[in-house]
């Protein structure tokens, strides 16, 4: 069981999501009475490798979710393929997969760029960094199923807007029901950015005051950009909230919503690529461990 | 000839003369009743609806159907029409036209609106009514039971009857249903009651709207209208109040200009609270300001932008249509090939019956001059010759099964007859 669990790899899972990608695409190309079952599949073969994946870094690793940003990554795809699979089921008419795939995909590729280095292991940091990396999971799954919602709200409108009749095998959600979720996005990845951004604020001054050498500097890049990417969403909340009773507030919260989902995408991308001390194991418990290594 | 039919469509015949033709379900029962007793050992389903009747016929060895002119005569019989001019609009096929021209009619591909799928119900109710009047028997129910898997094929293969072709149903299922999530909480304001209100109504009734209001330039008018559609009547006065808390709006007045400008829109508006409205505006001329249709939140649709959209709906179905074809035609020949093969049955059991009577013969000899055989080895010797037979049987059964699907295998049929002497 152990060898077969830990033969799963990432190319197993994403390459099984790549395949139902493929076939959610093909919609748009011909039409097909088996590719419903063929998608599902693939998808819930992935869902499945991907779950296991998880439990064997869990079992294997002696690491929870959250405990690396490769694991976060991971665990924020995972939420995201099961949403797109659940709603592929329900709503088998709408290409969901083909906008909620990619992203899931763009977070398996994300996980592997990032550093699997397990964060502080000690009790308090390890509270307050699920806390964080819970908070920041929130806000981020929030933020893109408010960007997708927006996005098919948009073209929706546009082929409204356009009296075009439905396109075969793509037919999108109502206005009504993509304006309900994009509705409610803003306001919970406003509230859970705030709360992880708050959060990891107090692991940071935890780490500090147990006398650790600096795990995160004040005026690190991620530092900063989160502070911007929470006045971002909180500022697009109160936009939302405003113009909600709008003869065009759904129109301005699709926007709003994809703004968030580029702030997002910037985020991440700042925090793979860009120089940071976010989401490293802190100096001293490295170097205590080297040590501990070169006495063994 | 084993099958026939007999009847005329929406094509042929006048509608004048169709509504004559027509047969209500105890009609039909009734003249099945009468057929019955007229041609007895034949089987008939009796097909009637708005747009065709037609009769199907079927009989074989020595009970064939009746001739094309005595169905004429006996449809014209049964509904007091002169069968002198009835017969010239009545089209005649037999066999396998007949068989093909049922898929194609319960598929919807000979309906007045291509790939509709209400014809395949009355097919269905057809049959049952031949059923229980004893008028149908193996060969009409082969033959509607692959027109039923046909039709159910060409609905699942191609996409003939999923895109709307009618302005109502595509106003709210590919319009309205765009915009709302669920029509039980929305207001649905009717303006006017002109003919294609009412079947709008029906659509979105049918997707859940219950709360309807009418207005009217006419009191009394708006309320028999509000009866007969059972809706709630309100004042035309009260025309801008109704507009600032409707969600769907289906106007269908007969008025010369614009029964709702601009103005009275903004006024509305400024009331509504930013909540989304349809205007299906049905009218021509149009009851609705176009430059409603660019305030944000509106979705305005007029009769011209639905038909756009239905005409477009028409052509993806006629683009299905060759793919359709290919389904009946296959359906045609497998039901054809099963009918072919039955028509062997009485050569086959008489050849079965021959091998096994010689059989018999010999198996009784043998058992004479072997008295000390075991029961147990005689079973043994039983079951060889058995196997023997069944072996010696099988390449001409098979032959014949593989000459019936490309037509009644008569050569074949002859050539064993003659070798085996069977009596004819």
């Amino acid at each position: 069981m152990a060898a077969f669990l830990s033969g799963i790899s990432i190319v197993c899972f994403a390459a099984s999501y790549a395949v139902a990608l493929a076939c959610e695409a093909s919609r748009l190309v011909f039409r097909s009475g088996v590719r419903g079952f063929v998608m599902v599949g693939f998808a819930a073969a992935g869902l499945f490798a991907h779950t296991l994946f998880l439990i064997w870094r869990a079992v294997d690793a002696g690491t929870a979710p959250l405990s690396s940003p490769f694991d976060w990554y991971l665990l924020a795809a995972w939420l995201l393929a099961v949403g797109s699979l659940y709603l592929t089921v329900t709503n088998p008419k709408t290409p969901v997969g083909l906008f909620l795939l990619p992203i899931v995909l763009a977070l398996v590729g994300a996980a592997t760029l990032a550093s699997r280095e397990p964060f502080l292991n000690d009790s308090a940091s390890r509270f307050w960094g699920r806390i964080h990396g819970g908070f920041h999971l929130v806000w981020s799954v929030s933020v893109v199923l408010g960007a997708i919602a927006g996005l098919m709200w948009l073209i929706q409108a546009g082929r409204l807007t356009r009296k075009a009749a439905p396109l075969r095998g793509f037919r999108m959600p109502s206005l009504e029901r993509l304006a309900h979720v994009t509705a409610r996005t803003p306001a919970i990845a406003a509230w859970a950015a705030a709360a992880g951004f708050v959060s990891g604020i107090v692991l940071n001054a935890v780490n500090h005051r147990r006398g650790l050498i600096e795990t995160v500097p004040w005026s690190d890049p991620v530092v900063l950009r989160m502070a911007a990417v929470v006045a971002w969403l909180i500022i697009a909340e109160r936009i939302a909230a405003t113009v909600r009773r709008r003869p065009d507030g759904a129109r301005t919260t699709a926007w709003l919503a994809l703004l968030s989902l580029a702030a997002l995408a910037a985020s991440i991308a700042w925090g793979v690529l860009g120089a940071t001390r976010h989401g490293k194991p802190p100096a001293a418990v490295v170097l205590t461990a080297t040590v501990h290594e070169a006495e063994a | 000839m084993t099958l026939a039919l007999v009847g005329g469509t929406h094509r042929t015949v006048p509608l004048a003369l169709r509504e004559r033709l027509a047969f209500t379900a105890e009609q039909a029962a009734e003249a099945l009743g009468r057929f019955r007793d007229r041609f007895p050992g034949r089987e008939g389903v009796l097909l009637s609806t708005c747009n065709r009747v037609e009769f199907y016929a079927a009989g074989e060895r020595g009970a064939a159907p009746p001739p094309p002119d005595q169905l004429v005569s006996f449809l014209a019989e049964c509904r007091g029409i002169d069968a002198t001019s009835l017969g010239p609009l009545l089209s005649r096929e037999h066999d396998e036209a007949v068989a093909r021209h049922l898929f194609g009619v319960a598929a919807g591909l000979d309906s007045m609106v291509l790939g509709e799928p209400q014809i395949l119900a009355q097919v269905k109710q057809a049959w049952a009514i031949a059923q229980d009047s004893h008028t149908s028997g193996p060969l009409t129910a082969g033959m509607f039971q692959a027109a039923l898997r046909a039709a159910k094929r060409v609905a699942t293969e191609t996409a003939l009857g999923r895109e709307r072709v009618s302005i109502p149903s595509v106003a709210v299922a590919d319009f309205a249903r765009g915009v709302f999530e669920r029509f039980e909480d929305k207001r649905v304001l009717l303006v006017g009651a002109g003919k294609m209100a009412a079947e709008t109504l029906r659509y979105l009734r049918d997707a859940g709207a219950q709360d309807v209001v009418i207005v009217n330039r006419t009191a009394a008018r708006a309320r028999d209208l509000a009866a007969r559609l059972d809706v709630t009547p309100a004042p035309f006065s009260d025309l801008e109040h109704q507009l600032a808390s409707a969600d769907l709006v289906v106007s269908t007045t007969g008025a010369s200009d614009h029964v709702v400008p601009l103005e009275l829109f903004l006024r509305a508006e400024d009331h509504r609270e930013g909540r989304p409205l349809v205007v299906l505006d049905l009218a021509v001329p149009r009851d609705f300001d176009p430059r409603i249709g660019g305030r944000p939140g509106v979705w305005l649709y007029c009769v011209d932008d639905l038909a756009a959209a239905c005409a477009a709906n028409r052509r993806s179905r006629q683009r299905e249509m060759p793919q359709a074809v290919a389904i009946i035609d296959e359906e045609t020949r497998r039901f054809m090939g099963d009918m072919h093969h039955r028509s062997t049955a009485p050569v086959i059991e008489q050849l079965l019956a021959g091998w096994s009577e010689t059989g018999d013969a010999e198996l009784d000899r043998l058992y004479r001059r072997l008295p000390h055989l075991a029961e147990a080895d005689r079973t043994e010797i039983r079951q060889a010759f058995e196997r023997y037979a069944a072996k010696m049987l099988h390449p001409p059964l098979t032959s014949l099964r593989n000459e019936s699907r490309s037509g009644p295998p008569h050569g074949l049929l002859d050539a064993l007859r003659r070798l085996f002497n069977l009596p004819e």
